[in-house]
């Protein structure tokens, strides 16, 4: 047991030693990339779905670049975060060429392995910039470069049982505000017994925050602002809290403990009527609840005030190549072949109806026809409208992974002890300005 | 073979030891401390000095930890000890059946990893779905609350502990002088007395082996708490080890998990030094 532990605690210091090898050492890997033909092996790293869909993509890369090899491989998410990391800290040893990185950890990789993440302006992405979703090309972008290209953007959508609430005698599509979302739960429970969403409230997974963070973004807000102040209690943010507080004093938030497992399973038993998920979660439900077919709807979120925003970018992932790649060229070809080949994007939607950055994909009629599954409802013209609409573009700095985790637990006291959501935001925002430095805007 | 070739021959054989421990441990060990000293994000990092350490000291979480620690100690660590010792007079005893069978039983759970016992109470004791709250009919917020987290930690530690210490201590039962037991039965002692006077002080040694061995276990522990609850609910699981964890390959800060790393030596190190003089033996 001892020796095990201290081998955790060596592993962790070995990890700092090559770390700091690195931090010595290495400048910014600056290879002359001249526009050579794709050529020689390269491997992908994603995860489930995507890594599923670009498995899919290979044939028609190496048809295009005949002799090249690529390997896709299904690294797991959120294991892929320790494995990226990993890499990066031992100067990029072992890394994919193609990496598949969230938003959230974008900008640690960004800011805080300098080098670890390849300039793609020396490969020519430039020519993409226009190619996106509004809010996409800075989200990428730093000073100058670019380390990423846009995958997948994410609006925050609002899925629920449109059976539950027609038994209930509520008319969802009429709701313009939260608070109305509130007294909807209270008939939806009377008169059906489910419970209107489930919260992971005990932050069971680092991710359980989820609905206030999508209620910020309704209202232009974040953890940070884009001058990397800390804004978690903002009016923006205990307007967010109190409204989750409020779903939780009227009994309506069941509990999601255990994260993924949980929420599959109360879709399956379909105890929960609402989920308030991005555009890509329709496909899960489709995908895990087949049965529950035309039961569904989506629509945009309603506002947190009102005359408020109902569209926001809430999460985004992207391609990008490690510094520390041999074949940045080839592997720079695979990531263009893949995101701005409307095509590519296309058949991806088709597949897992992961929702593209890159506009012109929208044209396919694909996003136009009515969706069997969520009773006629035409879902890619509900997230296109919203992909249209001007775009908060979101600050999430190097230091998101502290702020979720207070966060998160400010949520917990909210939820479980019946702690104020003000004083539990100022406790974690100070919290938050005293680890990082950073100066708390109220 | 030459004397002098003699004289040389153990430094060879222990030399794949001392450079592997070298490589492996000495090596990041000293490493880690320099490391501690700089302000570290990712890849970038400056000198700060005492920094990082003054940080520690002003860090609420920290003392959380801590305190989460401490309570472990204070409360689960005793029991356990104490049941364990229980356990080895009950599996000595000629009384038993089944010996073999039985103390296999209870030294089984040690074989299994704490990642695998961590999933397997993480299910069973899920509120919600768990076995334990549909065996009991109850509804007990297990891993959702923080005061049931802490007792649900604690169970998994036994379960997984006792065995292996009760093994610890039958191995020294058995063999204390059975001289000793005849002359505190002519002498008159019931079983209890022949206990406190005879059994205990026969213990000490390793008594005082299992108690050092579990304080360290304690201030190390992280993988229970990372697979029941992620450190949890409002970090009523966070251990200094889970804040390690967190602050190197959660938020990049090698530094400062490095510093909490200096820091959770020096206390297992004062800890271990203070065990070791009060439970010594006085002779």
């Amino acid at each position: 047991m001892d020796r095990r532990r201290f081998l955790q605690l060596s592993a962790l210091t070995a990890g700092g030693t090559l770390l700091s090898a690195c931090g010595s050492d290495s400048k910014p890997q600056q290879r002359p990339q001249v526009a050579a033909t794709p050529s020689g092996s390269i491997t992908v790293w994603s995860w489930a779905g995507p890594a599923a869909m670009m498995k899919e993509l290979v044939p028609g890369f190496v048809k295009q670049f005949p002799g090249v090899e690529v390997d896709v491989q299904d690294i797991g998410n959120p294991a892929i975060w320790d494995k990226i990391t990993t890499g990066m800290a031992a100067g990029g040893q072992g890394l994919g060429d193609v990496l598949h990185i969230g938003v959230d950890y974008l900008p640690a990789y960004i800011e805080k392995f300098p080098g670890g993440l390849a300039d793609l302006t020396t490969l020519g992405a430039d020519k993409h910039k226009g190619a996106f979703a509004q809010g996409m090309w800075e989200t990428v972008s730093r000073e100058g470069k670019v380390y990423a290209l846009p995958w997948e953007a994410n609006s925050a959508g609002f899925y629920y049982r449109a059976d539950l609430f027609e038994k209930a005698g509520v008319d969802v599509e009429a709701i313009t505000v939260w608070d109305e979302v509130i007294e909807a739960g209270i008939k939806l429970k009377e008169k059906t017994g489910a419970h209107l969403l489930a919260i992971d409230k005990a932050a069971t997974q680092t991710d359980s925050a989820n609905l206030f963070q999508f209620l910020m973004q309704l209202q232009d807000g974040f953890y940070f602002d884009m001058q990397g102040n800390v804004t978690i209690d903002t009016p923006a943010g205990v307007a967010a809290m109190t409204i989750i507080k409020k779903l939780n004093d009227a009994g309506l938030v069941a509990d999601g403990g255990g994260g993924w497992n949980t929420m599959i399973s109360t879709i399956k038993k379909g105890n929960v009527a609402v989920q308030p998920m991005p555009t890509w979660f329709g496909g899960i439900i489709a995908e895990n609840a087949p049965d529950q077919k035309g039961k569904w709807k989506v629509r945009l979120p309603p506002a947190v005030a009102p005359g408020g925003k109902v569209a926001a970018i809430v999460n985004s992932t992207h391609l990008a190549i490690a510094g520390s790649s041999k074949n940045q060229a080839t592997a720079f070809a695979f990531a263009e072949y893949v995101l701005t080949r409307p095509d590519s994007q296309v058949h991806i939607y088709k597949g897992k109806g992961i929702a593209p950055a890159l506009m012109a994909a929208y044209d396919d009629p694909i996003f136009h026809q009515p969706s069997e599954y969520f009773s006629g409802q035409k879902m890619g013209e509900i997230f296109l409208g919203s992909l249209k609409q001007p775009s908060y573009v979101t600050n999430y700095t190097a230091d998101y992974g502290r702020a979720l985790k207070l966060v998160d637990d400010a949520q917990t006291k909210v939820l479980l002890q019946g702690a104020d959501p003000a004083a539990a935001l100022r406790e974690a925002a100070d919290l938050l300005a005293n680890q990082t430095g950073r100066k708390v805007q109220r | 073979m030459t004397l002098r070739a003699m004289k040389l021959a153990p430094y060879f054989f222990i030399l794949p030891a001392l450079a592997l421990f070298a490589i492996f441990k000495l090596y990041p060990i000293a490493w880690s401390f320099q490391l501690s000293l700089f302000r570290t994000e990712g890849a970038l990092q400056s000198f700060a000095g005492a920094a990082n350490y003054t940080r520690l000291v002003a860090d609420p979480l920290f003392w959380t930890a801590l305190r989460n620690t401490g309570a472990v100690l204070a409360v689960q660590v005793p029991i356990m000890l104490a049941l364990a010792l229980a356990l080895s007079i009950a599996f000595n005893s000629g009384l038993l059946r089944f010996r073999s069978f039985v103390r296999l039983g209870w030294f089984l759970p040690i074989v299994t990893g704490p990642i695998a016992y961590g999933l397997l109470f993480a299910v069973l004791l899920n509120p919600q779905s768990g076995l334990v709250n549909w065996a009991l009919g109850l509804d007990i917020p297990w891993l959702t609350d923080k005061f049931w987290a802490r007792v649900a930690l604690g169970l998994a530690l036994t379960w997984h502990y006792v065995g292996f210490n009760a093994m610890v201590y039958l191995s020294r039962l058995q063999a204390l002088p059975a001289d000793q037991y005849d002359a505190a039965a002519v002498d008159g002692a019931g079983v209890w007395r022949r206990f406190w006077h005879v059994t205990l002080p026969g213990m000490r040694p390793v008594i005082v082996l299992t108690v050092v061995m579990s304080t360290i276990g304690t201030l190390q522990l992280f993988d229970e708490p990372y697979v029941l609850t992620k450190g949890g609910p409002d970090n009523a699981l966070l251990t200094l080890g889970l804040y390690l964890y967190d602050n190197g390959f959660r938020f990049f800060d090698f530094g400062y998990a490095s510093a909490i790393a200096y820091a959770l030596t020096v206390i297992i190190g004062v800890l271990g030094i203070i065990q070791f003089r009060v439970l010594r033996d006085r002779t």
